[in-house]
């Protein structure tokens, strides 16, 4: 299994986070004037970062709406990217899908909703330092030819995100990369890039246009999501429940019950390897499974966010095998969100995640995995952390000896606030897009 | 207990009266199949999952007619008979409303003998069905859910187990509770299963099947490789459909899918044409229909756990053939299962069908082109506009594991039996 990925024509985001530069923020730009839009996006095109670079002061990296592509004249390249994406993020059906309802209803979203404006262009600029990224987001958000609809600052980068747990330990590690870290995934190329065999080492539809240009080639889907997170109301809610009858706060109980619901330790530990305590020493430990030594949940419950979000080898028809773990592998994001807010203002996560199919990935991951009540076995419940409450009495079991505890009528801590589906092309196909009409 | 039935009704609709059928169906649809004004599911007892639906006019490979033409199907507990009876004489105005648009409905004053003889006249065979665990009634599987919610109360309260008990404890205290209660007095002894007489009749269906085949197995064996290498000449020159489902298509399909724990799945496909396709096909659902029967009778099909009820139903005399299911998540996740661990299967059924992916000697190849697959299965989908199960909110794996608790309840249970028992709460 080998492959040569085009780094100079990918986008860096790929590759990369950019945790070396930890400042950062998203534009959400909608073009007013097609043709001095193209202009700008001729451009950025120019500079956007790649994958083959690693920036140690700035990044800026650009992905497009279905109605963006659509507004810069590439319909055909539509006819050949993915129904979801040419749909978007809000539709009815998709908002079942997705968890969409309720607290979550598109209606009240503050952008990517029904009743805001569209956005055609995401621009994701990334800094060393935080005035140098306030004079490039001022600069870029105010080209000829597009309209800033808002901007999405997020938090320096730190280990945590805002319940205060370590985030973005598991990453599947792209094929063609080098070689992988100790115990992530490596994965085919095609999972998350078009135009390279995927884990079914097929190729996975994406536009070629007649003219034989292959545009889709070195892109991938992002999905964005702003998840805003009530961390008081977090931590209030686990307060209680670990408070006895006499009124005294156990907080020995709370800590657990919070790495219970979550699979891992604030440290990043794992429950599967760390079961009664955190261990830092077990920080970034990400090789480990379910299916064999924690088949019925005692150590990380099955209903446990990181578990539903990557049941690694947990899952049917035969967990604890590589079988199992092959199928896992055709369902993995690659995350690439950033925290945003402080405390005393409102706090969350701009959610991103990349892939090459967003039905058997995002989707798939929210809807049969995260929000699925039912998931890997279970009655009722739901991702204790980030999922919506749909069912009437929302529960969350921790498996025990002799017999289980269960949490019943668990309020919601996650809502989402916006959201969309991008593509973010290769740098040619953009210039492509964006070419000088004749 | 009663085994399951697949019942099938299908009637050809008036031309002029197609889009009439259309608006009831979403009339319905909208009230919800359980408690609609037509016919109100929910108070039909034994029945586990019912669909109406409109396979639209179409034309067959020959460019021959085909009408639009209703149908009802349903997974009932035995004897259908008794289906059909409660639902001419208790919803005899819904069926009405539902099937008056049809050729060769009674008119006029509509009797319940009439409307029984119709349905008894417009009944179609399934050449293949599968029942997730068969003699499961609708009914068992209720109770056994509020068996679990009674006994996870039991579990929630203080001082029910205690935590120095061993499991054999536990589970001893969780039962002395439960049995305690009037109304869960049933559960002290197990399921009883499916009765004698249909046990001794699949019994005798499998053995003189085994036998027969054993028999014929110097003539079937020769037929199957001249099959194999007809088909895969044929298999060279067949065309796949490239065409992907229209967005519009897709949205009348999905806008009946995802509200609970369960879909439904109904399709419909042309047969190749010629008799090496139509032998091959029936051939298959004869196999397909032996193993659910014989082999994957409880819990499973070849390892897919997700599958309630799924029948196959040729029609048209053979000129097509309907595929319908009741399925656990979402369609994406049901197609990845068939990828993973049923391509072999599907590809046997359904490479007869004109159209489908490319493949080799038969079960090679088809559906493990995803792409290619799922764009196939969309395009033959068709709108479920009613859609009705019992228990929505439970998967075929809730269900089992309802059932596995209770039949290990009256049991004297050994600490590690007992350990797993309370693992499943």
């Amino acid at each position: 299994m080998s492959v040569r990925l085009d780094l100079d024509d990918m986008q860096g985001l790929i590759a990369r986070g950019y945790g070396k530069l930890p400042h950062a923020a998203y534009l959400l730009l909608q073009i007013t004037e097609a043709d001095p839009a193209r202009e700008v996006l001729r451009g950025w095109a120019k500079d956007l970062t790649t994958a083959d670079e690693e920036p140690d002061s700035a990044a800026t990296n650009l992905a497009l709406s279905s109605a963006g592509i659509a507004k810069l004249g590439g319909s055909p390249l539509l006819a050949g990217l993915s129904r979801q994406f040419g749909e978007g993020m809000v539709t009815p059906h998709r908002s079942r899908l997705l968890g969409d309802l309720g607290e979550n209803d598109p209606a009240g979203w503050t952008w990517g909703g029904p009743g805001t404006d569209v956005v055609h262009v995401l621009l994701l600029i990334y800094s060393s330092d935080p005035t140098t990224l306030t004079a490039r987001c001022d600069d870029l958000g105010s080209a000829p030819g597009l309209r800033l609809v808002r901007r999405l600052d997020t938090a320096p980068v730190t280990p945590t995100e805002s319940f205060g747990f370590a985030d973005g330990i598991s990453q599947p590690w792209l094929e063609g990369l080098g070689p992988a870290p100790s115990g992530s995934d490596l994965v085919r190329a095609g999972e998350f890039v078009l135009g390279y065999p995927n884990e079914y080492d097929q190729l996975t539809p994406r536009p070629l246009l007649p003219d034989g240009l292959d545009v889709g080639r070195n892109g991938c889907y992002l999905v964005i999501r702003q998840l805003s997170q009530d961390v008081d109301g977090f931590w209030a809610y686990l307060d209680a429940a670990a408070t006895g009858a006499d009124g005294r706060l156990d907080l020995a109980q709370r800590d657990l019950l919070a790495a219970k619901m979550m699979g891992r330790w604030p440290s990043g530990a794992p429950l599967a390897l760390a079961p009664e305590h955190d261990d830092p020493a077990l920080a970034t430990a990400n090789d480990f499974g379910y299916g064999e030594r924690d088949a019925h949940g005692m150590h990380c419950p099955v209903g446990a966010h990181v578990r539903r979000a990557n049941p690694r080898d947990s899952l049917e028809p035969s967990p604890g095998t590589a079988e199992s773990r092959r199928i896992n592998r055709r369902h993995r994001l690659l995350r690439r969100g950033r925290a945003y807010g402080e405390p005393g203002t409102e706090q969350g996560l701009h959610f991103i995640c990349l892939g090459g199919n967003l039905a058997r990935q995002y989707e798939f991951v929210q809807h049969t995995w995260v929000n699925n009540p039912d998931f890997d076995g279970l009655f009722g419940e739901e991702d204790p952390v980030i999922g919506p409450r749909r069912c009437d009495d929302s529960r969350f079991t921790v498996p025990d000896t002799p017999v289980r505890r269960r949490v019943r009528e668990l309020p919601q801590f996650v809502q989402v606030r916006g959201g969309g589906y991008f593509f973010l092309p290769g740098v040619r196909a953009l210039s492509y897009l964006v070419r000088e009409q004749p | 207990m009663p085994h399951q039935e697949a019942v099938t009704v299908s009637a050809a609709i008036r031309a002029d009266r197609v889009e009439r059928v259309a608006d009831l169906l979403a009339g319905m649809s909208t009230q919800g199949a359980a408690r609609n004004d037509v016919i109100p599911f929910a108070d039909l007892d034994g029945v586990h999952f019912a669909r109406l639906f409109v396979l639209p006019a179409a034309s067959d490979l020959d460019g021959a007619e085909i009408p639009a033409t209703l149908f009802y199907m349903c997974d009932v507990d035995a004897p259908t008979q008794r289906h059909l009876d409660v639902l001419a004489e208790q919803h005899g105005r819904g069926l009405d409303s539902v099937f008056g648009h049809c050729v060769g409905y009674p008119e006029g004053e509509v009797t319940t003998q009439l409307r029984v003889r119709f349905l008894g006249n417009h009944l179609v065979g399934s050449a293949a069905t599968y029942i997730h665990t068969v003699g499961r009634s609708v009914d068992q599987v209720r109770a056994e859910h509020s068996l679990r919610e009674v006994i996870e109360e039991v579990v929630d309260t203080p001082g029910a187990v205690l935590p120095t008990d061993s499991a054999t404890q536990a589970v001893d205290r969780i039962r002395g509770a439960v049995l305690e209660r009037e109304d869960f007095r049933w559960a002290a002894r197990p399921p009883s299963g499916p009765g004698l007489a249909f046990r001794l009749r699949e019994a005798a269906h499998m053995l003189l099947l085994i036998v027969v085949g054993l028999l014929l197995l110097p003539i079937l064996l020769p037929l199957v490789v001249v099959l194999l290498v007809l088909v895969r000449r044929k298999e060279r020159t067949d065309v796949p459909d490239t065409a992907r489902p229209s967005a519009e298509h897709v949205r009348a399909t999905e806008q009946h899918e995802d509200f609970g724990a369960q879909n439904p799945f109904t399709a419909v496909g042309l047969v190749k044409a010629g008799g090496v396709r139509r032998l091959t096909m029936r051939g298959v659902l004869f196999g397909l229909d032996f193993a659910s029967r014989h082999i994957y009778r409880r819990d499973n099909l070849a390892g897919v756990r997700t599958i309630h009820f799924a029948r196959w139903t040729p029609i048209d005399d053979g000129r097509r053939l309907v595929f319908v299911s009741n399925y656990d998540n979402s369609l994406d996740s049901y197609m990845d299962d068939f990828i993973d661990r049923l391509a072999w299967g599907l590809n046997a059924v359904f490479s007869n069908g004109a159209g489908w992916p490319r493949t080799r000697w038969l079960v090679l190849g088809g559906a493990r082109d995803e792409s290619a697959f799922k764009d196939y299965l969309r395009t033959h989908q068709v709108p479920t506009p009613v859609w009705y199960s019992a228990y929505d909110t439970l998967t075929a794996r809730n269900v089992d594991a309802n059932m596995a608790r209770r039949q290990q309840l009256p049991r004297q249970l050994d600490e590690h039996a007992a350990a797993d028992w309370l693992s499943g709460l």
